[in-house]
């Protein structure tokens, strides 16, 4: 079976008081839409995004993406 | 999900070359004029017009969106589309060449390697290339990569 990369942006999103998609992605520097894709496992981000993801957080990297 | 300020702009960009280079395509195919010469005027009058029509309207896509970023995922999108795009013009250019042999080996009877199909059939590769580069974005924005 092969294995995917799959993240708790959602649910970070909405334990960082409802932060929106667009609040996210002007944080880290990426449009709304990347941010929707990245969301829904449409796509994989750069290492750079994210680590910047996790940083907005103020999370490991791994808690914020899993790949299994 | 919404489109982005770069989905709305290859939707345009899309649009303008087929609408535009399609009407060029269909008086130049439709009446077998292969072997006339191309009116420069023509050609001249479509360059201008692509341009005026594409810098109007992306003006226009430009003012609706508030956000004209460019990220990563953007610029992924468009290096595999420049891919699919280059293979395809590749092949045509290929396609091209064997019939300029095969010509030489028909005495030249062949319409499509006279000079002016030849400009042609290449004015229409490299439209056929650049509609394939939009579409195949088009395509990876909606489908993900």
């Amino acid at each position: 079976m092969s294995k995917s990369l799959s993240n708790n942006i959602r649910k970070l999103r909405f334990e960082a008081d409802e932060m929106s998609q667009q609040t996210l992605a002007d944080k880290v520097g990426v449009t709304r839409q990347t941010i929707f894709a990245i969301e829904k496992d449409k796509y994989s981000p750069s290492l750079e995004v994210a680590f910047k993801i996790s940083n907005v957080f103020k999370t490991p990297l791994e808690d914020v993406f899993t790949y299994e | 999900m919404s489109m982005s300020y770069k989905e709305k702009s290859l939707i345009a960009s899309m649009g303008v070359t087929l609408l535009l280079f399609g009407w060029y395509f269909y008086g130049a195919f439709s009446n077998l004029s292969l072997n006339q010469e191309p009116q420069l005027s023509t050609i001249i009058v479509l360059i201008v017009l692509v341009i005026i029509s594409e810098g109007i309207i992306q003006s226009f896509v430009a003012l609706k969106n508030k956000s004209l970023l460019e990220d990563e995922r953007d610029k992924l999108i468009e290096r595999i589309s420049y891919r699919y795009s280059y293979g395809f013009l590749s092949v045509c250019i290929w396609f091209l060449m064997v019939q300029i042999l095969l010509d030489t080996w028909f005495d030249n009877h062949l319409i499509l390697t006279t000079p002016f199909g030849i400009f042609h059939f290449l004015l229409l590769f490299f439209v056929l290339s650049e509609v394939i580069r939009f579409g195949t974005q088009l395509y990876y924005y909606r489908k993900g990569i």
